[in-house]
């Protein structure tokens, strides 16, 4: 980790003394354990902020979309660079105006899951040898960090950037056995009323705060549909139909685009399971269209494209004369 | 000063019941916010403090203000029944009369929010367990204190000391509550005073309104902003934050006028219906809310309008730290 | 007390489904009343938007109807919904709509007959389900 930053730092330094950029976004010390915050470096003064740990938590692709217009350099793990990708195949930025500092990524801390372990509020936190050490006013704790990772981190197939101009650190081996599925499946195997009422639950703790929507890359339109009065899609109150329904909606913009950071997760202050939605969107994209977002910048996303071989099975298409088919439509 | 038994305490809010809606904090999924109970099991008062603030009992996230059908329009303003906000913090107890200052002034008086709040007793609970991100004695609070609130208790460990603070809050008291002895205040004292050293998170206000006048233009605000991912964590978990948004929601001639929050961290908050936005960018946004609350409230109303609850360091995803800001406006 | 008839939804596209619809209507072949008809200019107009505003709004049912896939008058546009409406119909499901409440297929302007049996099928299969509750917003507060 410590060397990694230092490159970081070395490579920022470069960059900037060498004019190929005037703006460098990574992460810096937060003022909170267990985080780190994402921070704009415009000088060489400033260099020394630039740290790397597993609190960096942030897919910071999604000021790319605001930053446009300068010569940017962005640090990208393994999903920031999908993301990245995906940003350039909608045309949302251009790969010649941003310069991709991509590191490897072993996963980030679930800082909420460690909180949950202990008795107090914990006041530091590092981490050392695979290990992250906490303190508080009377404990000490110590965690593997591979236990505590996110639950996007933990299913990662994409842990080395697919895209980089300074790959900093070796390429780490990917963890192809997983199935990041493997929730999502559990989950449809519930009766239909369970998945209602579980859905219903979990959306009815939003605030509508957006900080999904914010925290999110993809999302990058100028007018969000929930601002739209005309039409009025939805309104802006706590009624719990406007609240699945805008959840519905987010999560299906996202189909073909969503790479699973899971910075809207961890954005989400009332620590909503938003992934259990964009997870399925992402694996009927996979399963129907066999795409999966960010990984190549020549291909188009799922939606902006067809074929005509695409699966149909969800669909009746009345081959069977009309006798036939009372009460067995394929859907 | 007078004190309960813990005991007495469930059997004095199992009492209560009877005759108030008690609102006090209970967890879902371990976020904590203050919810109706119908049974003293639920309570749970050994939380920190909210995710959201208890602001949203007087001022409801989502309010119908009115339903109407065929031109017969029908107010929600009268309250129903009379409520109990138990287990509140002192940050937010003073947060409370922050707002009065804006709902219920002497110029206009919102009768949705005067209503609940004339009709709630405050029941507050003292902090002896403070947070590294709480910083209210910088802001003229402290952990134990009164004001905005009918009764404060403090938790000395077998029982509770309960300070009688108004008559609203002596009404409410019923007979378990026995006079304290002069160890047990001696005691409450002592614990008042650490828990207000415990404060270490300073943050100087001093001068900021002043420098603040002179910075409008600054290109501090650029800076300030880039981090910023616009959501609008920050001003809805707020205990002062009152910014709101009043909107129709009918088919043909019936339907219901809702108010809901609004954040100006958003950028339809300043839309004009020209299409022209005074404030387009982060930039703005970010200024105006700093404005706002250390700027602008202190010159209509003598005070910065945050209490230094931490909330809003807490929960913000890229760890924006409003003590940082206020710092480096100083150093400008 | 008898339960309300079930409301269906059926956006057709102009140049197949709503001509199968209307060549029904010409050939006095019955269907039940229960579906309500907006004609779009083709199946790929359909934004899921509109499908999920109509449940919340009360509707029982919705049906889209497209060209059967090479048959599209803009060429590509069912090609180009097909996807969506795979998309959309397994996420609603997946979140607890019942999956017959939101139909898909592909009608002829030759269909009629078939138009017919399409809805007297969906109308049975909603009504079997009976009225949505959820995500209908209620409007009195």
């Amino acid at each position: 980790m410590q060397d990694v930053q230092r490159k970081i730092r070395e490579e920022a330094k470069n960059l900037l003394a060498a004019g190929r950029v005037d703006l460098i976004i990574g992460f810096e010390e937060a003022s909170l354990p267990l985080r780190a915050s994402p921070v704009f470096i415009h000088n060489e003064d400033d260099l020394d902020m630039l740290v790397w740990n597993s609190f960096c938590e942030n897919n910071l692709a999604t000021y790319l979309t605001k930053v446009v217009g300068r010569k940017v350099a962005v640090v990208a793990k393994g999903c920031d660079s999908r993301s990245i990708v995906a940003l350039i195949v909608e045309g949302q930025i251009k790969r010649e105006e941003i310069i991709v500092i991509g590191i490897p990524c072993r996963g980030m801390v679930d800082r909420r899951k460690i909180e949950k372990e202990v008795e107090g509020e914990i006041l530091e936190a590092g981490e050392k040898n695979g290990e992250v050490l906490v303190k508080g006013d009377d404990f000490e704790g110590v965690f593997k960090k591979e236990d505590y990772l996110y639950p996007s981190c933990r299913t990662c197939k994409y842990r080395n950037p697919v895209i980089s101009d300074i790959l900093i650190g070796e390429k780490i081996k990917e963890n192809t056995e997983v199935d990041e599925y493997a929730e999502v499946k559990e989950y449809e195997k519930k009766s239909i009323d369970e998945r209602r009422e579980y859905f219903g639950r979990e959306m009815g703790k939003c605030i509508r705060c957006y900080a999904c929507r914010q925290a999110c890359p993809m999302c990058y339109c100028e007018e969000c549909f929930v601002d739209s009065s005309h039409p009025k899609w939805i309104e802006k109150g706590l009624d719990s139909s406007d609240l699945t329904i805008w959840h519905i909606m987010r999560a299906y913009h996202q189909a073909g685009r969503c790479v699973d950071c899971g910075s809207c997760e961890r954005a989400c202050p009332m620590e909503i399971n938003l992934r259990f939605l964009t997870k399925k969107i992402n694996k009927e994209v996979k399963d129907y269209f066999n795409f999966e977002t960010g990984l190549d910048i020549k291909v188009a996303p799922a939606l902006a494209t067809f074929s005509p071989d695409d699966r149909q099975d969800f669909i009746d298409s009345g081959e069977e004369p009309a006798g036939e088919s009372q009460g067995k439509t394929k859907l | 000063m007078k004190k309960i038994s813990k005991k007495g305490m469930n059997e004095f809010i199992q009492s209560l019941m009877a005759d108030y809606i008690i609102l006090a904090p209970a967890s879902t999924d371990g976020i904590f916010s203050f919810k109706p109970v119908s049974n003293f099991e639920q309570i749970d008062l050994s939380y920190q403090n909210s995710k959201k603030p208890p602001k949203e009992v007087f001022f409801p996230q989502s309010e119908t203000m009115f339903n109407y059908k065929n031109g017969k329009v029908e107010s929600t303003e009268k309250v129903k029944q009379k409520k109990i906000l138990l287990g509140i913090r002192p940050c937010d107890a003073r947060a409370n009369i922050l707002l009065d200052k804006v709902f219920a002034g002497p110029d206009h008086k919102d009768v949705y929010y005067t209503n609940k709040r004339e009709n709630t007793i405050i029941i507050g609970l003292g902090c002896s367990k403070s947070l590294s991100t709480c910083f209210c004695t910088s802001f003229g609070g402290g952990p134990f204190s009164k004001e905005g609130l009918d009764i404060l208790l403090m938790d000395i460990g077998d029982k509770y000391l309960a300070q009688v603070i108004t008559d609203k809050g002596r009404e409410v008291l019923n007979h378990k509550f026995r006079e304290a002895t002069r160890e047990e205040v001696r005691l409450a004292e002592k614990i008042k005073s650490e828990a207000e050293k415990r404060i270490s998170s300073r943050v100087e206000i001093e001068g900021i309104k002043e420098k603040l006048d002179r910075m409008f233009e600054d290109l501090f605000w650029n800076k300030l902003s880039q981090e910023c991912i616009g959501c609008g964590t920050c001003s809805y978990l707020c205990p002062t934050c009152h910014c709101f948004d009043i909107a129709d929601e009918a088919v043909n001639s019936e339907g219901k006028r809702v108010r809901n929050w609004d954040s100006c961290m958003f950028p339809l908050f300043t839309l004009h219906t020209s299409g022209h936005n005074p404030r387009p960018t982060g930039k703005e946004r970010m200024r105006q809310r700093v404005m706002h609350k250390f700027n602008y409230f202190v010159e209509n109303y003598k005070e910065p309008a945050c209490v230094g609850c931490g909330r809003c360091i807490i929960n913000c995803p890229v760890n924006m730290d409003i003590r940082k800001v206020l710092k480096e406006i100083l150093e400008v | 007390m008898k339960e309300r008839e079930p409301k269906i939804l059926a956006f057709l596209c102009n140049w197949c489904s709503y001509a199968g619809a209307d060549l029904a209507g010409v050939s006095r072949i019955q269907y039940p009343p229960n579906v309500r008809v907006i004609r779009v200019p083709c199946s790929s107009r359909i934004n899921p938007f509109f499908i999920v505003k109509a449940l919340q709004q009360g509707i029982d049912g919705v049906l889209v109807a497209g060209c059967h896939p090479g048959d599209c008058h803009y060429i590509s546009g069912n090609y180009v919904a097909r996807r969506k409406f795979a998309i959309i119909k397994s996420f609603l499901e997946y979140i607890g709509i019942e999956k017959d409440r939101v139909q898909f297929t592909w009608i002829s302007a030759a269909e009629g007959l078939r138009f017919a049996e399409v809805i007297k099928e969906v109308t049975e299969k909603v009504r079997h389900l009976g009225p949505i509750r959820k995500p209908v917003k209620i409007r009195r507060g």
